[in-house]
C-alpha cells in the first residue's frame, strides 16, 4: 500500500469537521454555582421526566392554595386585622411540607450515591465538601422557597387589602426568619437521612415517620406535662422536633404566635431553641460533609 | 409455605441497617408509656390510655411498622432484580408470596401488636383484659395492613410513599373529618374488633358493626395474598427507569 518511499507523505489528514470547545473556561466556583442551580430545579423536577414534575408540583399547589383561599376570604369580608397569621402557616400545613422534603431530598442525595455518579462528580476539581455543601444548599433553597412562597402570598395579598403596613410587616419578617431557620433545620435532616439510605422509599419512608412521629411525641408529651403544670419538662421535650424547636424560636425571641401547647416565654428559653437549631444544623452538615469525604476515599 | 423463603424474607428483614428502625417505633411507644406513667400518678394514666393508644399506637406505630415491614419483604428484590433468581426456582410464585406475607405478618404482630399489649399493660396495669383486647385487635389490623400495602406496592411502584400516604392522608387526616371513611379504614375494623372483645374499652371506632370489621379485615387479608401471588405470577422484568 501506501510506502513512504520517495519521501512524500503516504497519508491524507481529512478534515472531518470536529470542532475544539471554544467557550469561555469556567473555574471550580462555576461548577458549583452550575450545581446549584441544577439540584434546585431538580428538586421540583424541572429537567427530569414528566412523572418527576408531579409529586413536588402538586404539593406547591397544596401549599399555596389554602393561602389563596385565605387571602380571597379576607378581601371579600374585609377581615384585614389578626385574621391572618404567618408564623404558624408552615406548622398547620405541616403534613405536605413534610412529604415534600421527604420525597425530594433522596433525589438530590441518593441518587448520585446509588448510581455510583458520584465517582465522577469527586474526581472533578469540585471537593467532596463543596460537593456536600452545594448539595445541601440546593435543597435548602428548594425547601425555603416551597415553604415561604405561600407566606409571601399571604403578605402580599394582606397588603393589598390594605391592611396595617407596619404590623403586617413586622410579624412576616418574624414569620420568614423561622421560615429560614425550619428549612435549614430539615434540609439538614433530610439530607442526612437520604445519603445514608440509598434506597429511595426506605429514605422517604424514614425520614417522614421522624419527622411526623417525632412531632406527635413532643405533642402528646407537652399534653400532658401541661396537665400536671411541670412547664420545664414541656420546654425540654419541645426540643425534640424540628417544628417544635423553630416554633419556640419564633415565640421566645420574635414575638409571634404558638402552635405548640408549651413554647418558651421569655429570651431565655428562646436562647436556648435557638442554639438549639443551630447546633442541629452544625452537627448535620459536619456529618454530611464526613460521609462524603468518606465517600470520595474510596 | 416454603421455609427456605421464609427465611431469606427474615434476614433481609433483620439483616440490614433497617432493623433498628423496625425496633425503634415499638420501643418510642412503650417508652412514652413509660413516660406518661411517671410523669402522670396512678389514675391519669389510666385515662391517657385512649389518647395514647388510639393516636399513637393504632394511628401511627402499628401501620408504619407493617408499611416498613411489608415493603421491606419484597421491596429490595424487586428493584434490585434478584427477585428473578428467585422466580426462577421451580416454586409456585402463589407460594413465594405468601410464605414472603407470613414472615411479615408474624413480624408485624410481634412488633406492632405485641407493643401495644404491652403499652397497655404499663399504662392500666389493674385491667391485662383491656390491653389483650388492644393487642388483639391490632394483629387483626396489623395483618390487614401488610395485606393491603402488598395491594398498593401492587399496584403502581412507590408502595412506601402510596402507604404513607393511606396512613397519613387517608386515615389520619380525611377519616378525622369525613366520618364515612370508617368503613374503608383498617385502623378503625381493628379499633372496633378490640373494643368487640372488651365491652370497657372506647377507642373511638364510631358506631361500625363488629361483624363488618372482622369481615372487612378478612376480605382485605384474603384480597392481600392473592394480589401479591399474582403480581409475582406476571412478574415481567422491566428495565430501571
Amino acid at each position: 500500500m501506501a510506502q513512504p518511499s520517495d519521501g512524500r507523505p503516504g497519508g491524507v489528514i481529512h478534515d472531518i469537521g470536529y470542532r475544539p470547545y471554544s467557550g469561555p473556561r469556567l473555574g471550580t466556583r462555576d461548577a458549583g454555582r452550575s450545581l446549584f442551580v441544577t439540584g434546585l430545579l431538580n428538586a421540583y423536577g424541572i429537567g427530569r421526566s414528566g412523572r418527576a414534575k408531579g409529586l413536588p408540583m402538586t404539593l406547591l399547589a397544596l401549599m399555596i392554595v389554602p393561602a389563596a383561599i385565605m387571602v380571597a376570604v379576607m378581601v371579600t369580608l374585609g377581615l384585614t386585622d389578626g385574621f391572618l397569621d404567618y408564623g404558624t402557616y408552615p406548622v398547620t400545613l405541616m403534613l405536605v411540607i413534610v412529604i415534600f422534603v421527604a420525597a425530594q431530598a433522596p433525589v438530590l442525595f441518593s441518587r448520585d450515591l446509588r448510581s455510583g455518579a458520584i465517582s465522577l462528580y469527586l474526581a472533578r476539581p469540585l471537593s467532596a465538601t463543596a460537593y456536600a455543601l452545594v448539595r445541601w444548599a440546593s435543597l435548602f433553597v428548594a425547601i425555603l422557597i416551597f415553604i415561604a412562597l405561600p407566606v409571601i402570598v399571604l403578605y402580599v395579598g394582606a397588603l393589598t387589602a390594605e391592611a396595617d403596613f407596619s404590623e403586617h410587616t413586622a410579624d412576616f419578617l418574624a414569620a420568614m426568619v423561622g421560615i429560614v431557620l425550619l428549612s435549614a433545620v430539615l434540609a439538614t435532616l433530610s439530607g442526612l437521612v437520604a445519603s445514608h439510605t440509598r434506597r429511595r422509599g426506605l429514605a422517604v419512608g424514614v425520614t417522614i415517620i421522624a419527622l411526623l412521629v417525632s412531632t406527635g411525641v413532643v405533642s402528646a408529651v407537652q399534653a400532658i406535662t401541661d396537665v400536671q403544670g411541670n412547664e420545664t419538662m414541656g420546654l425540654v421535650v419541645g426540643l425534640f422536633s424540628p417544628f417544635s424547636l423553630v416554633d419556640g424560636v419564633q415565640v421566645g425571641l420574635l414575638d409571634g404566635q404558638s402552635s405548640f401547647q408549651v413554647s418558651p416565654d421569655g429570651a431565655g428559653w428562646g436562647l436556648i431553641y435557638l442554639l438549639a437549631s443551630l447546633a442541629v444544623i452544625a452537627g448535620g452538615l459536619w456529618l454530611l460533609v464526613r460521609y462524603y469525604r468518606k465517600q470520595a476515599g474510596r | 409455605m416454603n421455609p427456605t423463603i421464609a427465611r431469606l424474607a427474615l434476614q433481609s428483614l433483620f439483616g440490614q441497617k433497617r432493623w433498628w428502625v423496625l425496633v425503634a417505633l415499638p420501643l418510642l411507644l412503650m417508652g412514652l408509656c413509660l413516660l406518661v406513667q411517671l410523669l402522670t400518678s396512678g389514675d391519669a394514666a389510666a385515662t391517657s390510655f385512649e389518647a395514647v393508644i388510639v393516636v399513637f399506637g393504632l394511628g401511627l406505630v402499628l401501620p408504619l411498622v407493617s408499611l416498613l415491614v411489608t415493603t421491606g419483604v419484597l421491596g429490595p428484590e424487586i428493584d434490585d432484580g434478584s427477585i428473578v433468581y428467585l422466580l426462577s426456582k421451580p416454586i409456585s410464585r402463589y407460594v413465594v408470596a405468601l410464605s414472603k406475607l407470613v414472615v411479615a405478618v408474624v413480624v408485624t404482630v410481634v412488633l406492632g401488636a405485641g407493643s401495644l399489649f404491652i403499652s397497655g399493660l404499663i399504662l392500666d396495669p389493674s385491667a391485662p383484659g383491656q390491653a389483650l383486647a388492644v393487642g388483639v385487635g391490632s394483629a387483626v389490623a396489623g395483618t390487614a395492613y401488610c395485606a393491603a400495602f402488598v395491594m398498593l406496592s401492587a399496584i403502581n411502584r412507590h408502595g412506601m410513599i402510596s402507604g404513607l400516604i393511606y396512613v397519613l392522608v387517608f386515615e389520619g387526616l380525611l377519616a378525622s373529618w369525613l366520618s364515612g371513611l370508617r368503613y374503608v379504614s383498617v385502623s378503625a375494623f381493628g379499633r372496633r374488633i378490640a373494643e368487640g372483645l372488651d365491652d370497657s374499652l372506647n377507642l373511638i371506632a364510631g358506631n361500625l358493626p363488629l361483624a363488618y370489621a372482622w369481615i372487612a379485615s378478612l376480605v382485605v387479608i384474603v384480597a392481600g395474598g392473592y394480589v401479591a401471588g399474582r403480581r409475582l405470577a406476571r412478574f415481567q422484568l422491566g428495565g430501571d427507569e
